[in-house]
């Protein structure tokens, strides 16, 4: 097992248009290539500094189901095969904010 | 990575990264690096069933599973614990 992983480094917040807080891994937030554009990207984005994100135009809703596909997609990548699943009422949306984030 | 949880605090969520074998004072350990409060001082309710973790049992023998909900609560100053409360969106309007 790695050491330590929950380092405060190691994670950023995503903050919703409610502002909800989300504090995920910075590996399970680069599975979106927006954010990783702006976590990784010598232009000196704010966002790289403070390992904070706010996305003012993602309701709260959203900005989870979005976190939990993160994750789901960092197990699937690793071998372990489930469904994800999505409430039909929230389609558009997520597949709005899916685009924007580019994952 | 074998599981994460999301443990939810007024309008903070935490996605932590765990395996079912480890115990709960192992997820409070990776807590107080993010929230700054000592293991002692909190505790650990799985939202589902509204059963408060033990210390000293794992996660796969409290029932806690891949994407589970747990809710965190801080030891106040007159010892007590604080009331779960976990933020609805709902009740805060969007700027946008």
């Amino acid at each position: 097992m790695e050491e330590e992983t929950t380092k405060k480094a190691e994670m950023v917040k995503l903050i919703s248009a409610e502002g909800f807080e989300f504090v995920i891994d910075k590996q399970a937030a680069m599975v979106s290539q927006t954010i990783r554009n702006m976590l990784t990207s010598p232009g000196g984005f704010s966002e790289t500094q403070q390992g904070q994100v706010t996305f003012p135009e993602i309701s709260t809703h959203i900005l989870e189901k979005i976190c939990q596909y993160f994750y789901w997609s960092l197990q699937f990548a690793s071998g372990k095969e489930t469904e994800f699943h999505i409430e039909p009422e929230i389609t558009l949306d997520l597949m709005m904010a899916a685009n924007y984030l580019h994952c | 990575m074998a599981m994460y949880i999301r443990v939810k605090r007024e309008k903070t969520t935490y996605f932590i990264q765990c395996d079912p074998t480890e115990k709960t004072s192992d997820i409070k350990q990776k807590l107080q690096a993010l929230t700054d409060q000592p293991t002692d001082k909190q505790r650990l309710t799985l939202v589902s069933s509204n059963e408060i973790l033990v210390d000293s049992k794992t996660l796969a023998e409290q029932k806690v599973e891949n994407d589970a909900v747990v809710a965190l609560t801080f030891r106040k100053d007159d010892d007590d614990f604080e009331e779960v409360n976990i933020a609805r969106p709902e009740d805060f309007t969007s700027f946008s």
